[in-house]
This record gives structure tokens, C-alpha cells and sequence, in this order.
């Protein structure tokens, strides 16, 4: 199905406002100053004037608002030998996200396919099935963004419900999924159908964002599958901290650590709590013994896990081209340099390229 | 417009070329202009000196590079490491704490006029952007260093007090500060990049990652994150150079240079300690002195 | 209930089987569980020790015997500690079971050599036991087993056993300097005891499993002995968390091991990167 609609900007802060009067949680980018510094972020919004969407980029992805940085897996009760296990529950409160980033409504569905290989995450797939994610096409990119390298673009409807563009005066909605659906029928008064031809877009921006960075993924794929011990990784890594803030801003990145807390000595929770390959503790053996011992080996693996592994695995490659990655980096470490250097290459080396 | 000026840093990319042809140094430590901005660079070839760059968007603190436990980068030899008077104080640190010989590296001390916070802004400098470490300086060249490179520079711009917010936190009640701390660390997901950016944080096994017993939770809540950052600072007391490395890095611009800057505050009031670049200055940590106050001890 | 939620299991019995390594015998909690649980040889499981956390060891009881699990294990960190301090009666937590399995289907008919090291011997005990209790499917089967020295050899009763059965052909070792005065077996590392058994690899499985030192030189050996490098298999440890796919931790290149292993032979291992 595909419906369009039409929805003004008023008649999208009234929308939110009835979501928020009915209890529905509503996150959208909000701007936050702190210290004379501005900064845009995904949460949870009390009113529409909270909302800001024609900011930049929010500063972290919209995986947060179904993999949370720490969840509580299950909690035990101990008295003596015996253990009672508390479960947590895998239903979840309606949430709608609106004005998800297509790069991040992207990831949610391309995370999909690792969170459901074989055994199903409930805890995943409860907080996806209660969020409704609106996206909205980007009107503005910087020179971080390759979306269009990987397969998207500012205007990608990928993962999303609902999928707005800026029109003057408001936006033109697509109705993409059962869910969002749902939605309209719950709010149809808010959004008239369109009438006639689409109004044109305010902004375009996919060739913009191609110039930024041009390589084929099938090529990165093919080098990173037979360049294993290159002298790239030493020479990257020289300048890498290990530090992981590239994975946790990342809207694809997904490992995990699992620690039991103690409560006192009668009981406690497991928890999940975001992890990153570029720690120098994850592979680490309880011997001593850590088959990636240097920062090469661990800045190999996210590439490799991202744009060789997952790939490989799942037909899919574990990024969406959203820059955060190459913008929060403190050293400098460049994905988008990193990814033209190893197009060219493979490029030159023809064979494999 | 934002103008680089070349002919200063030509002395820079000499004395690079030098040293590495001398064979006195295996690899410059310095500068490069990446694809946003410049960034940390090794330069290994002769050739490659051509790269060295220095600007007012140089802020990264290449101390943090010494550490013993960069394994990668021992294994390149003895370097040169292009350093302002702030990332000096760091080195001497290093030094004074035993974690490297002076006589194993070489410093590139580069005359500076203050640096952006974001070195990815092409904006000229000012008191808008001007990065928090600068608002103290008091020099513009580091002493502790075997060479100068690039021209005299006026001191950076901005009069406003670092320590402002500070003081506006200093006047809350005990329990409105910890309002105000679990509220800006609930942002904290634990990646430890304030941690792995800075220089004084070189421990082999961080207290953080030991697991028998868990010290510090490693969980993302209030009480891990509290547990967390308030450590981090002590075990920086009277170390931390105040170079502002960690409140960059975070990816979730929390002002963790108060928390920083609040022990350094105490450090200097109760033992007249300030962190300086002359490496045979005590740690007031390390240095017991009779007349040391001790009131806390009944 | 969510996936990362263990069973509850029981200690029934502990042995010593060594100093430093211990058995437990589990039983799961909730009978419905137990009657219901199954698994092949060579899969895992995560054990919790709650409060402390979760250990990967393979299920070293053979899938043959049904009621219990049972798992072998050293103190290597946070969790084998306090596993070490758990008594008879505690309650534990079981995930699983997970990974793949030896392919005993596919050896049906044929002859069995067994080879470990240690503690290695644990996940091949899994697997002799459950080709001994299936005796008639299989035709030789031949365990060349070693250790550091007598104190360190586990599932002594069971070697005993293996060594009175005459369907058994078994060949034990200790180091140099790890024998004892009465000691009857072989005095050398268990890959020169492979060499001098020399093993025909005529219609023959190999299943390898030791300290890493010991894969290195046993699995060429077999090689130069004839074996089939897709005859012989090994199985693999990594560090674990959700031992089901999800974590990204366990993965040596594109192979992760919860999932394409921990059992893999000599053929693939030849494929991966050294990253483990």
C-alpha cells in the first residue's frame, strides 16, 4: 500500500499533541544548550514546541529507543540454594518517533536480521513492534554523510512507517506499513489525502551526498575479504584510541556485554549493556590470552564486521552512511576517507575490484 | 576567511625532515590536514614531512599517544612530538610519573595563540570558539621542549572565566548537586572515550575493567555512571592537566571538565599544587610534606 | 520469558577430578524442562553462577544419558571462582544448548579416533561416551589421551573403565617428569603418542581437542598420517557472552563461533584468519 497524504505543519504538532494527551510516548530530535553549546538529540518530547526538525543531524542514532544502553535481562531472588527468577516483560508501551533520520529508520531494519538469525529477540523485536517511526527526508547533509554509498539516500523510505517530506507549508506523507496505517486511521482528520501532482520537494540533496563519496560496497566487500593482514590497519590504528564512541553514536553498531549486578546478597539483575569491539577487554580470553591484541586487529573487525561480515551473513552492510562515526571521532579517523582510500585500491589493483 | 599561514610551519617540516634523516627520531608525532580538519599524524618518510601542519584548529592533546600502553606506537621507535605549552604539561606528567624518559623522546614545542574547541570548523579564531583550556593560558610556548617551531602569537582571545559555571555549581546545596550530576552523567553510555583521549589515564588495568571484585559497575545508570566519573576525576587529582581532551571526545557533550576542574580547584587550595610542564616538580599525590594539612584525621 | 533467561539447575554431585579442575553433575529444576531437554555432542551452554555471571563450557555428559548435564571446568576468572565455591544442592542457571555438533550421524559405520589433552578431554568425553552407549553403530574406537602429569589426567574412574573394556583400545600419557613410579602408560606429549600409534586413517574419524600447542602439532600430524583434513575435527573456544549470534563478540572473520562452531574441521580451520 502506499497512501499519500498531506499534513501541515500545525496539523503535525497537533497530531503529536494528541499522541502525548493519549499516553503514546513521542520521541523526535529536540535541541539541547548546554554551555552555549547547541546540540540536537533524539528523546522523549511533553509538548510539540519541543521538537526541532529542521536541525542538523541528532548527535546520537534512533537505536537507542529500541536497544536501550542498558536493559535489564532478568532479575533473581536468592535465599539460600534456591533462586527465583523474576521475568521482565517483552510488551512494551507505544511509542511513535517522529522525525527519524532516514539513515537511522534504515538501521532498525537492517538490524533486524542479526536480532532474529535463529533465535528471536524478544526484547528487540517487543520495542520495535510498539514503535511507529515516522521519518522525515533530510533537507540538509554535511560533508559526513555517504548515505547514497550504501545503498540509501536522504530521501530513503527504508524502515520507515510513515515517510514525510518537507513540502511548503507542511509535508507530504507516504503510509508505508501496516502500523503506520494504523496510525493515520487513528489520527485521519490531521492528514487529508493529496490532491493532484506532489508538490516539489524543498530540498534534493542525493547528489550532493553521492559527491561526498563514491565506492560500490560489493567492491569494499571483495578487498576486505583478501586484504586481511594489509598494512592499512597498522597504520590507521597509529591513530585510533580505541576509545568505541564511534560505535556507540553508531546507528548499526550492536554488541553487547551481559553483567550480573548483585543486589545486596540476596539477589540482582542481568543485564545487557552496549559494548564495543574497539575495547581492548572484548575478546579478551579469562586466560590472558586476546586473539585481537592491538588496535589494528580491533579497528579491522569493525570494518570487516560492517562492511565484509554482516554483508556476507545477512546480504546486508551494518551501515547507513550517517557520518556520526567520522564527526564524533576525536583522532580524526575518517570512515569516508577510509572507504574512498580502499575503492581506489581495489580499483587499481583491477582483479577483485 | 580562514587563511594557513605556510611560511611558519616551514621550519617545522625542516626540522621534521632533520631528525628523521639524522635517524634521531623513527617517526614525527605531529599534525596533518585530514578531509574535515587536521588530525593526528605519524610521518615515517622524509617525504611525508611535507604533511606537518600547525594552526589555531590544532587542539588535539598528542600526549596521549605516549602512554606505554599504545603498543603500536612503541613498536615505531623513539619519536618527536609536536606539542603546545598545555600538551607539555602532559608529557611532564608522563615523565614525572615514570611512564617515559625524557631522553626517549623528542619535543617539538610550536609556539601558540590559542585553538578552537572543534578542530573542524574552518572558522578563524575568537571568543565564541575558542577551545576551554585556552581561557588560562599563561604562555605561549612550552619550556619543557628541545625545539621551537613557528611565530610569536598573541595571547588567545576570550576573557570569559572558565571557571564560571563551576562557581554557579559550587553555590548549589550538596543534594542539588547531585541532582545536576546524575541528570548530565545520565547521558553517559560508558564508551570511555574521556578515558582512552587522555594522557594521565595510562593504567594497565583500569579499575573500571576489573571484574574480581566489580568495583565500578560497568552498567550505563546513575550509580555506574556516578561511580564512574567521580573515580576518574580523583584518580586525576592533582594530575589532570586540564587540557579539555575528554570533554571533546564525549560523544555525549557532557562537561566532564568540571568535574576536572572542581579537584584541581581543591588540589591547589588545600596543597598549592598546580599542574606545570616542569617534570621534576613533585605530584602532590606522590610527595609527602610534613606541613601537609591534615584536619580530616581526628 | 526472554532468551537470555537460564533454566534453573541444581547440583547433584561434584567430583574433583583434578586439583584445579571440578565436575558437576546438574539437574534441571523444573522436571518439565529436564524431560524436554536435549542436545547433541559437541554443543554448549552458559552456565550462571547468579550474581557473578555466565561461563561457556561444552556439556561433557554424553546426550545418551538423559536427566543430567554435566560440565567440567577450571578457575580462570570472576564466574569459574565462584563456581568453585558453589556446593552440592546450589542452584545454577543453564543457557542452551547452543553451537553446532560433532556429525556422529555421518561417522556411523566407521572408526573413531579420539585425541586430547588436558582438559580437552571434556568435550571428546561427551562424544566417546555417546558413540560407546551407541557401541555397535561404530567399528574401532581408539582414544589417545594425555596431561601434564598423572595428578592432571581427568575422568580417571572413566579411564579405568575405557581401559578394561576390550572394545576399547585406549593410550595414555603423561610428560616428562609428570609420571609417577607406577605409572604403565606412555611418557612423552600426546603428539609424539599419536605418532608412535600411528592411527590408520582408513575409513576413520578424528576428533582433536587439547591446549592450543597441542591442535598445532597433532592436527599436521594427522595430516601427514593421511587423514582427510574434512575427517578430523576439533572444537573451538572464544569469548562468549550471548552464545547465540547476537553480541558480535565470538567471531574469528565471518565465522562466528556460538553458531558455525564451536565444533569445526580441520578443513575450515584452515579458511579462518588467525584470530583466535
Amino acid at each position: 500500500m502506499n497512501t499519500r497524504r498531506t499534513l501541515s505543519t500545525a496539523d503535525l504538532g497537533a497530531l503529536v499533541g494528541d499522541l502525548i494527551a493519549a499516553g503514546t510516548t513521542v520521541v523526535a530530535p529536540i535541541r539541547f544548550v548546554d554551555q552555549g553549546r547547541a546540540s540536537i538529540e533524539y528523546g522523549p518530547v511533553q509538548s510539540p514546541d519541543e521538537m526541532d526538525l529542521d536541525g542538523p543531524q541528532p548527535s546520537r542514532s534512533l537505536k537507542e529507543a529500541v536497544f536501550p544502553p542498558t536493559e535489564v535481562l532478568f532479575r533473581w531472588r536468592q535465599a539460600k540454594s534456591a533462586v527465583e527468577i523474576e521475568e521482565v516483560p517483552v510488551s512494551f508501551k507505544e511509542t511513535v518517533v517522529v522525525g527519524a533520520r532516514p539513515c537511522d529508520a534504515a538501521a532498525l531494519e537492517i538490524l533486524d536480521r542479526v536480532m532474529g538469525w535463529d533465535f528471536r529477540d524478544e526484547l528487540w523485536f517487543g520495542r520495535r513492534q510498539a514503535t511507529t517511526v515516522l521519518a522525515l527526508a533530510c533537507t540538509r547533509c554535511d560533508e559526513s554523510c555517504f548515505c547514497t554509498a550504501v545503498g540509501l539516500s536522504p530521501a530513503s523510505t527504508r524502515g520507515a512507517d510513515w515517510f514525510l517530506t518537507p513540502v511548503e507549508g507542511g509535508f507530504e506523507v507516504e503510509v508505508l506499513t501496516l502500523k503506520g496505517q494504523a496510525l493515520l486511521e487513528r489520527h485521519k482528520a490531521r492528514c487529508p489525502e493529496a490532491e493532484g501532482s506532489t508538490t516539489k520537494r524543498v530540498a534534493d540533496l542525493e547528489q550532493e551526498v553521492r559527491a561526498h563519496l563514491d565506492v560500490r560496497p560489493d567492491r569494499i566487500r571483495a578487498w576486505l575479504e583478501t586484504h586481511f593482514d594489509d598494512a592499512l590497519w597498522k597504520r590507521l590504528a597509529l591513530r585510533c584510541h580505541g576509545c568505541g564512541a564511534c560505535a556507540f553514536v553508531c546507528p548499526t553498531c550492536h554488541c553487547f556485554d551481559m553483567v550480573d549486578e548483585p543486589d545486596g546478597i540476596d539477589g540482582g539483575a542481568r543485564r545487557r549493556n552496549w559494548d564495543t569491539c574497539q575495547s581492548a577487554l572484548f575478546t579478551l580470553h579469562g586466560s590472558g590470552y586476546n586473539p585481537r591484541k592491538d588496535q589494528a586487529a580491533r579497528f579491522r573487525q569493525r570494518i570487516l564486521h560492517k562492511f565484509a561480515i554482516y554483508p556476507k551473513r545477512f546480504g546486508e552492510v551494518l551501515c547507513t552512511g550517517c557520518g556520526r562515526c567520522v564527526r564524533v571521532c576525536a583522532a580524526g579517523m575518517d570512515l569516508v576517507a577510509i572507504l574512498a582510500e580502499i575503492g581506489r585500491t581495489a580499483a587499481e589493483r583491477g582483479g577483485s575490484a | 576567511m580562514f587563511v594557513l599561514r605556510v611560511n611558519s610551519m616551514q621550519d617545522l617540516k625542516e626540522l621534521s625532515k632533520k631528525l628523521l634523516e639524522q635517524k634521531q627520531v623513527s617517526a614525527i608525532l605531529g599534525y596533518e590536514h585530514g578531509r574535515r580538519g587536521p588530525r593526528p599524524v605519524f610521518v615515517t618518510e622524509v617525504a611525508d614531512c611535507e604533511r606537518l601542519v600547525f594552526d589555531h584548529r590544532c587542539v588535539h592533546n598528542l600526549a596521549a599517544y605516549l602512554s606505554p600502553r599504545r603498543t603500536l606506537v612503541a613498536q615505531l621507535g623513539r619519536l618527536a612530538v609536536v606539542v603546545k605549552a598545555c600538551d607539555a604539561r602532559a608529557v611532564a606528567g608522563l615523565i614525572r610519573e615514570s611512564q617515559l624518559k625524557r631522553e626517549d623522546v623528542v619535543l617539538i614545542g610550536v609556539r601558540c595563540g590559542g585553538v578552537v574547541r572543534d578542530p573542524n570548523g574552518a572558522e578563524q579564531l575568537s571568543a565564541d570558539n575558542v577551545a576551554p583550556r585556552c581561557l588560562e593560558c599563561d604562555k605561549r610556548e612550552p619550556a619543557l621542549a628541545d625545539h621551537l617551531v613557528g611565530e610569536p602569537k598573541p595571547p588567545p582571545p576570550g576573557s570569559a572565566s572558565r571557571d564560571a559555571r563551576l562557581s554557579e555549581i559550587e553555590a548549589l546545596s550538596p543534594g542539588e548537586r547531585l541532582t545536576l550530576w546524575t541528570s548530565l552523567l545520565s547521558r553517559c553510555t560508558r564508551c570511555h572515550a574521556c578515558r582512552q583521549v587522555c594522557p594521565m589515564c595510562f593504567c594497565e588495568r583500569c579499575i573500571a575493567d576489573k571484574t574480581q571484585p566489580t568495583w565500578i559497575e560497568t552498567s550505563p545508570h546513575a550509580r555506574g555512571n556516578l561511580a564512574w566519573h567521580l573515580t576518574r576525576a580523583l584518580h586525576l587529582a592533582g594530575r589532570c592537566v586540564n587540557c579539555g581532551e575528554c570533554e571533546r571526545a564525549c560523544p555525549a557533550h557532557i562537561p566532564l571538565g568540571l568535574l576536572n576542574r572542581k579537584v584541581a580547584r581543591v588540589v591547589a587550595e588545600r596543597y598549592g599544587y598546580r599542574v606545570t610542564d616542569d617534570p621534576s616538580t613533585p605530584t602532590p599525590i606522590g610527595a609527602y610534606r610534613l606541613d601537609d594539612e591534615q584536619e580530616f584525621i581526628q | 520469558m526472554n532468551l537470555y533467561q537460564p533454566h534453573l539447575v541444581r547440583i547433584e554431585e561434584m567430583v574433583d577430578e583434578t586439583l584445579d579442575t571440578r565436575t558437576f553433575k546438574l539437574s534441571f529444576e523444573h522436571a518439565a524442562v529436564g524431560e524436554k531437554f536435549d542436545f547433541k555432542a559437541g554443543q554448549f551452554g552458559e552456565y550462571s553462577v547468579f550474581g557473578a555471571g555466565e561461563c561457556t563450557f561444552c556439556i561433557a555428559s554424553p546426550p545418551t544419558r538423559k536427566g543430567y548435564i554435566e560440565a567440567s571446568f577450571k578457575v580462570v576468572g570472576k564466574v569459574t571462582r565462584a563456581m568453585r565455591r558453589l556446593n552440592v544442592g546450589d542452584t545454577m542457571g543453564f543457557r542452551g544448548p547452543y553451537g553446532n555438533h560433532f556429525p556422529l550421524d555421518q561417522m556411523r559405520g566407521k572408526n573413531l579416533l579420539f585425541i586430547a589433552g588436558g582438559i580437552g578431554l571434556a568435550p571428546v568425553r561427551c562424544v566417546i561416551w555417546n558413540a560407546l552407549d551407541l557401541r555397535d553403530q561404530f567399528q574401532d574406537v581408539t582414544i589417545i589421551y594425555g596431561a601434564r602429569s598423572v595428578a592432571d589426567l581427568v575422568y580417571q574412574r572413566e579411564l579405568e573403565d575405557w581401559a578394561r573394556r576390550s572394545d576399547v583400545r585406549l593410550y595414555q600419557c603423561v610428560d616428562p617428569g609428570g609420571e609417577t613410579p607406577d605409572w604403565k602408560g606412555a611418557v612423552c606429549f600426546v603428539p609424539s603418542l599419536v605418532e608412535k600409534v600411528a592411527p590408520s586413517p582408513h575409513d576413520a574419524y578424528a576428533i582433536v581437542c587439547g591446549p592450543p600447542i597441542m591442535i598445532t602439532f597433532t592436527l599436521p600430524l594427522l595430516e601427514k598420517l593421511g587423514f582427510a583434513s574434512d575427517r578430523v575435527y576439533t572444537t573451538l573456544e572464544n569469548r562468549m557472552k550471548c552464545g547465540l549470534g547476537k553480541c558480535g563478540r565470538c567471531n574469528i572473520g565471518s565465522v562466528y563461533v556460538c553458531k558455525d562452531g564451536p565444533v569445526f574441521t580441520a578443513a575450515q580451520l584452515k579458511t579462518l584468519p588467525p584470530e583466535y
